[in-house]
């Protein structure tokens, strides 16, 4: 058994902050007194990931997810709890624990606004001591995945958003981290610069074994990039677990979908406890759990019941997991 | 204390001076502002020495000579590293700061050094070239006077970049510093000697002052300049001088270690 190359324990951050209560006579005692509320961003989670995973860290805006980011990244230091990333504890080593890491927030960019990129770069080679043939190699991989060369003479400001994250990618890559933190790494990007970061990804997992742990909105990032995802809702950890069995354990749930000749009376829609529901003119779906009824059954009962004309078995999709999980959580 | 690698911490320089490249109309607005202050400072003076023929010891060459030094070398050592870390604290990009395995005051002091080098060339040379036509300023009292005050002006960076560092910490812990900044520099342009000499203020206040850092920003190199001081004498300032520089740089890694666990990153 390898070490795992993040440890994540009891980890909790809280944020305090001084409640602005509104009207003059509250402004002024808060001169004397303030209110102090203490939110809970991140509590008590724990997790271990091993070298080699790309895991995704998923819940609703201000679930936890960035401050969990920031918190393994050495930027903020937690409340109580552990870390342990590539044999560091991020806020306390934090000079020498990033120049074992990539970092990448999709909001930000971590290069230098008004000159040109290969500036940037040039900098971030010196930083981390990357010798020149490094330097080479890296870059000529970085374009030919990327495509880079084309701006690299440009300043970022004038780059588009999918251009500016292939840059910030690349930055993030050039020291050759064996661990890559990604904060939302495809927020804003079109189809095909998206598909272009995640190949990208799963090249350099494949080839450089670089572990992943990336935050994102986007389900078909975590779709095609991760096999293991992390769910947090409201500061704490809701799930951990391959994708497949979060599918099942929250929406254990299959459709039905069937087309009619003839429009059933509201009474027929109710059977042997199925419900069907109109989803369009003269087509009908029915959810059902497979823990009760499986697939076969309910079409047989439905085939008996209706004159149907066609018919068709919807699997749930990821987005309707997460969906429902940040809706209702988990049961 | 963590070493400062050369090879980095230049490059940030390199950065800060690119950085300045960038922007064009701030570089001629920056020129005429420092016209117009030696300008009016040549006037008052005038007006001033109308009824004596000396004030504090100097002559009014001296004095006029006295301004256009200050105001020429605030050119080079004038950094806006508070204003860039209140900025960064801000915004969120100080995590951009954290994520790099480099001490973040060498980052903040090195690039604003880059932008003192670009300034010294292109900034600060020729406005000493135009102020030293325009008025009737003396040249360096000696070839030693010149080096001293060369080096001294150097130090003045490295002691006003310190003291913004600080300055600029106090963002982490407040968010916004725009108050602090206003005051800081009306209070360092007074203090530091850049508009009246700290010779010429009343005792007690100018034995504190000259236990304090901020004559040694703009009174020491100036006077250095001008052979008020020399010998032993011009070798205690410039001790004093580099001292606390020193001294206040490393407390600027003290207050940032402790202000590490204070950081909030806002938004993202």
């Amino acid at each position: 058994m390898t070490e795992p190359i993040v440890r994540v324990s009891g980890l909790t951050k809280v944020f305090r902050s001084y409640r602005r209560e509104e009207g003059l006579a509250a402004a002024l005692k808060s001169l004397v007194r303030r209110v102090q509320t203490e939110i809970a961003a991140v509590s008590d989670v724990t997790f271990v990931i091993e070298p080699g995973e790309m895991v995704g860290y998923i819940g609703a805006n201000g679930a936890g997810k960035s401050t969990t980011i920031k918190m393994l990244t050495g930027i903020l230091t937690p409340t109580s709890g552990e870390i342990v990333c590539n044999g560091f504890v991020p806020d306390r080593d934090r000079t020498r624990y990033v120049a074992t890491i990539g970092v990448v927030f999709g909001q930000r960019t971590q290069l230098w606004w008004d000159i040109a990129v290969v500036e940037s770069f040039k900098l971030l080679k010196e930083i981390y001591g990357v010798s020149d043939e490094d330097y080479r190699r890296r870059m000529a991989l970085f374009d030919t995945v990327l495509g880079i060369n084309a701006y690299l003479h440009q300043p970022v400001r004038k780059l588009s958003l999918g251009e500016r994250m292939r840059c910030d990618l690349a930055a993030s890559l050039i020291h050759r981290p064996p661990l890559l933190f990604l904060d939302e790494p495809t927020i804003g990007l079109d189809i095909v610069a998206k598909a272009n970061v995640r190949e990208f990804l799963q090249e350099i997992n494949r080839k450089e074994g670089t572990t992943v742990l990336l935050t994102t909105h986007d389900l078909s990032d975590i779709e095609t990039l991760c096999r293991r995802v992390i769910v947090i809702d409201h500061g704490r950890l809701l799930f951990d677990g391959p994708l497949a069995s979060l599918r099942d354990r929250i929406l254990p749930v299959t459709s039905v979908v069937f087309d009619v000749k003839r429009a059933p009376e509201a009474v027929e829609l109710r059977f042997n406890g199925l419900q069907a529901r109109e989803i369009a003119s003269h087509r009908y779906a029915v959810d059902i759990d497979r823990r009760a009824i499986s697939a076969a059954s309910a079409v047989k009962e439905i085939v008996n019941r209706f004159e149907v004309t066609d018919l068709m078995i919807e699997e749930p999709q990821i987005e309707e997991v997460v969906k429902r999980i940040y809706r209702e959580g988990i049961a | 204390m963590n070493a400062i690698a050369v090879r980095p911490a230049m490059s940030f320089a390199r950065i800060g001076f690119l950085n300045m490249l960038a922007y064009r109309a701030r570089y001629y607005v920056g020129v005429l502002t420092y016209l117009f202050n030696v300008a009016v400072y040549y006037f008052i003076w005038r007006a001033v020495f109308r009824h004596s023929p000396t004030v504090v010891g100097m002559t009014l060459p001296q004095m006029i000579t006295y301004v256009a030094v200050g105001w020429t070398i605030r050119s080079f050592y004038f950094n806006e590293i508070d204003r860039d870390i209140a900025g960064q604290v801000q915004e969120g990009r100080l995590a951009m700061n954290l994520i790099r395995p480099v001490n973040f005051q060498t980052v903040m002091v090195f690039d604003a050094a880059g932008q003192s080098a670009f300034r010294a060339a292109l900034f600060t040379l020729p406005i000493g070239i135009v102020i030293a036509l325009l008025f009737p300023v003396q040249p360096p009292a000696s070839i030693a006077a010149l080096l001293m005050f060369l080096v001294s002006a150097v130090v003045s960076f490295f002691l006003v970049a310190a003291l913004n560092f600080l300055v600029g910490l106090i963002a982490i812990r407040t968010k916004s510093i725009l108050g602090i900044l206003r005051a800081k520099y009306l209070v360092l342009e007074v203090l530091s000697g850049l508009i009246i000499p700290t010779t010429l203020f009343p005792q007690p206040f100018r034995s504190i002052l000259f236990a304090s850092p901020f004559p040694h920003i703009n009174y020491t190199p100036a006077a250095l300049y001008l052979g008020k001081v020399t010998g032993a004498e011009a070798g205690r300032l410039l001790f004093l001088q580099a001292a606390w520089t020193v001294l206040l740089l490393g407390l600027g890694q003290i207050v940032w270690r402790r202000s590490q666990h204070r950081i909030t990153i806002q938004g993202g």
